[in-house]
C-alpha cells in the first residue's frame, strides 16, 4: 500500500536527485515561487518522476496546479491516484 | 587604422591533448598524442578501438547545480571553453562592453549523446520517463545559448551546423559581424562530443574511421602518410573572443593575431565525399587569400583539414596544389594527435595557426612516416619548423562540401600577446 509518506520520501529524494538543496523544505513548502521556487521545467521534471515511479497521470490543465500545490497537498493528491478513495458501503 | 580590423583577443580549449592552446601545440611540436583505447567497461570499448577523449570536467563548475541534471558534455565544454576565452580576453562583458554589442556564434552538431539515452530510456521505460530537461539539454543552439546567458551576453546570436567545418565557419561569421560594425566582440566556436555508441557506430559502418591500430592507439591517426586508413573520433572544444580591433585598443587588450580573411564555398558533389578534383576547395582557399588582400606566396604555414581519410587527404592536397601552385606552403595536420573533433576541430586548429604565425614556429604533423606521394606538398614532419611568417591559414572542410578557409595574420592592435 502506497502511503502518503512514502510519496512525501519519493518527492524528497527526487528534489535532491534534481540537485535542490531540501533542507529546508517541509510539508508545507509550496514547490512554486512561494516556496521551493522550482522554476516550471523543474516541476515538470518532478511530475513525470512521479508518473513514472508511481504509476499515475497528471493532465496538461494540472500543472499550473501543481506548482502551487505544498508537498502535502501533493503527496495526498498522488496517495489518492495510487489508490482511488473507496466509500464504505452503506 | 582601418576601422574593420578584426583580431583574437582570447581563446580557449578543450581537447584530448589538454586544454588550452599551447596545450595543443606542445603536442604536436613534442608528437604527444591524445588518443586512446576507450577502457574494456568503456560503453564504446566495443564499438571502437581508439579515440580521443577530453579531459574530466565537473558540471559543476560552469553550471548551477540543477541545471546539470540532463546536460550534454557538448554543452560543459562549450562553458569551459567560453570561460577561459573571457578570461583569457580579461574581458567582463557589461564592465568592458555594452551587452547588446556582444554577439554569440557558437555551434556544433548538438547533444545527440543525450538524446540518445533518453530515447533508450523512452523505449524501455514509456513516455513518463523522458526527462522535461532534454531540449535545454541537448539543441545544437544551446551551448550559444548557455554562454549568453551566463555572461550576459544580449547581441546577435547563433549556432551553425555546418558539419566539420561548423567551427571555423563561426569564426568567419564572427568577423564578418564585427566588419560590418554590428558587434564590438563575438565569443565564437564550437564544442563537440561525439563519442557515443550511434555516432561511433554510424561512422564505423560506414568504414570511415581508422581499423587495426587497437595495440598502437596513439599511431591511428595519420594523416597524409601512406598507411592512413581512416579518421579517429576525438571531443572537444574551441572558443575565441575575437573584437572589433579599434575595441579592443580603446580597452587597452592585448591581441593574438587578427583575422585577415576567410572563405567559404560548397563542392556542390557528395554527402559526405569530397570532390577529387578539389576545385571548390581551392576557390575556397583563393577567396581567403583575395579578402586577406595577400597573395598566396604570402601564406607561411596552412593547417589542413587533415583527417586521415584514404580520399579526403588525397583531394585536399591537389586542392591546396591548386590554390597555391607547386611551391605552396609547409603544412601540417592537428588531427594526428587531437582526432577528429568535428567542428570543434575548426577552432582548435585555428588556434594552432594563431600561435604557429606568431610563435614563428611551425608544428609537424605526427604519425607522418612515410607521405603518400598523392598527398604531395610541403609537410612539416618529424620535429617542428622555426619560420618568422606574415599569415597563416587553416582549413575545414565538412561533410555536406562545406569548405572554409581563415587566414590569420599579425594582430594590429597597440598591445599584442606574446607567445
Amino acid at each position: 500500500m502506497t502511503t502518503k509518506d512514502e510519496i512525501r520520501d519519493f518527492l524528497l529524494t527526487s528534489l535532491r536527485a534534481m540537485r535542490y538543496d531540501t533542507s529546508g523544505i517541509d510539508d508545507d513548502t509550496a514547490l512554486g515561487p512561494t516556496g521551493a521556487n522550482l522554476e516550471s521545467l523543474a516541476v515538470a521534471e518532478l511530475s513525470v518522476r512521479v508518473e513514472d515511479h508511481f504509476g499515475v497521470t497528471f493532465e496538461d490543465e494540472e500543472a499550473e496546479q501543481l506548482a502551487a500545490m505544498t508537498i502535502s497537498e501533493l503527496s495526498a493528491t498522488v496517495a489518492a491516484r495510487v489508490q482511488p478513495a473507496s466509500t464504505p458501503g452503506r | 587604422m582601418s576601422d574593420t580590423g578584426v583580431t583574437v583577443t582570447g581563446m580557449g580549449l578543450v581537447t584530448s591533448v589538454g586544454i588550452g592552446a599551447a596545450a595543443v601545440m606542445g603536442a604536436m611540436c613534442e608528437g604527444r598524442s591524445g588518443l586512446r583505447r576507450p577502457p574494456g567497461d568503456h560503453p564504446l570499448a566495443g564499438s571502437l578501438q581508439v579515440a580521443g577523449f577530453g579531459p574530466p570536467i565537473d558540471p559543476d563548475s560552469v553550471l548551477p547545480a540543477t541545471e546539470t541534471v540532463v546536460v550534454d558534455r557538448y554543452i560543459v565544454m562549450a562553458l569551459r571553453a567560453a570561460g577561459d576565452a573571457l578570461a583569457d580576453a580579461g574581458l567582463v562583458i557589461g564592465r568592458d562592453v555594452d551587452p547588446f554589442r556582444v554577439a554569440v556564434i557558437v555551434s556544433g552538431t548538438g547533444g545527440l549523446a543525450t538524446l540518445e539515452a533518453q530515447v533508450i530510456i523512452r523505449i524501455t521505460r514509456g513516455r513518463p520517463s523522458v526527462s522535461p530537461y532534454l531540449l535545454p539539454g541537448m539543441l545544437p543552439n544551446m551551448g550559444a545559448a548557455r554562454i549568453a546567458i551566463k555572461y550576459g551576453i544580449r547581441g546577435y546570436s547563433s549556432s551553425i551546423g555546418t558539419a566539420c567545418a561548423a567551427g571555423a565557419q563561426s569564426v568567419g561569421e564572427a568577423t564578418r559581424l564585427l566588419r560590418g560594425n554590428d558587434a564590438d566582440v563575438v565569443v565564437c566556436g564550437c564544442s563537440e562530443a561525439p563519442l557515443f555508441p550511434t555516432l561511433v557506430d554510424t561512422f564505423g559502418n560506414a568504414r570511415a574511421l581508422a581499423r587495426g591500430w587497437a595495440d598502437d592507439p596513439t599511431a591511428a591517426s595519420r594523416p597524409f602518410d601512406r598507411r592512413r586508413n581512416g579518421l579517429v573520433l576525438g571531443e572537444g572544444a574551441g572558443i575565441f573572443v575575437l573584437e572589433r580591433t579599434a575595441h579592443a585598443d580603446a580597452r587597452g587588450a592585448a591581441g593574438y593575431a587578427d583575422v585577415a580573411g576567410w572563405g567559404a564555398t560548397n563542392d556542390a558533389h557528395h554527402p559526405t565525399m569530397p570532390d577529387p578534383n578539389g576545385e571548390a576547395a581551392a576557390e575556397c582557399m583563393r577567396r581567403a587569400l583575395a579578402v586577406a588582400g595577400i597573395a598566396a606566396a604570402d601564406v607561411g604555414y596552412l593547417n589542413a583539414h587533415g583527417t586521415a581519410t584514404k580520399l579526403g587527404d588525397v583531394a585536399e592536397a591537389l586542392a591546396v596544389r591548386k590554390a597555391f601552385g607547386t611551391a605552396g606552403p609547409p603544412v601540417s595536420a592537428t588531427k594526428a594527435v587531437t582526432g577528429h573533433m568535428l567542428g570543434a576541430s575548426g577552432v582548435v586548429e585555428a588556434a594552432v595557426t594563431v600561435l604557429a604565425l606568431r610563435g614563428g614556429l611551425l608544428p609537424p604533423t605526427h604519425n607522418l612516416d612515410d607521405p603518400d606521394p598523392a598527398c604531395e606538398l610541403d609537410h612539416i614532419r618529424k620535429a617542428p619548423r622555426r619560420a618568422r611568417i606574415t599569415h597563416a591559414m587553416s582549413n575545414s572542410f565538412g561533410f555536406g562540401g562545406h569548405n572554409v578557409s581563415v587566414v590569420f595574420g599579425h594582430p594590429s592592435t597597440r598591445l599584442t600577446r606574446t607567445v
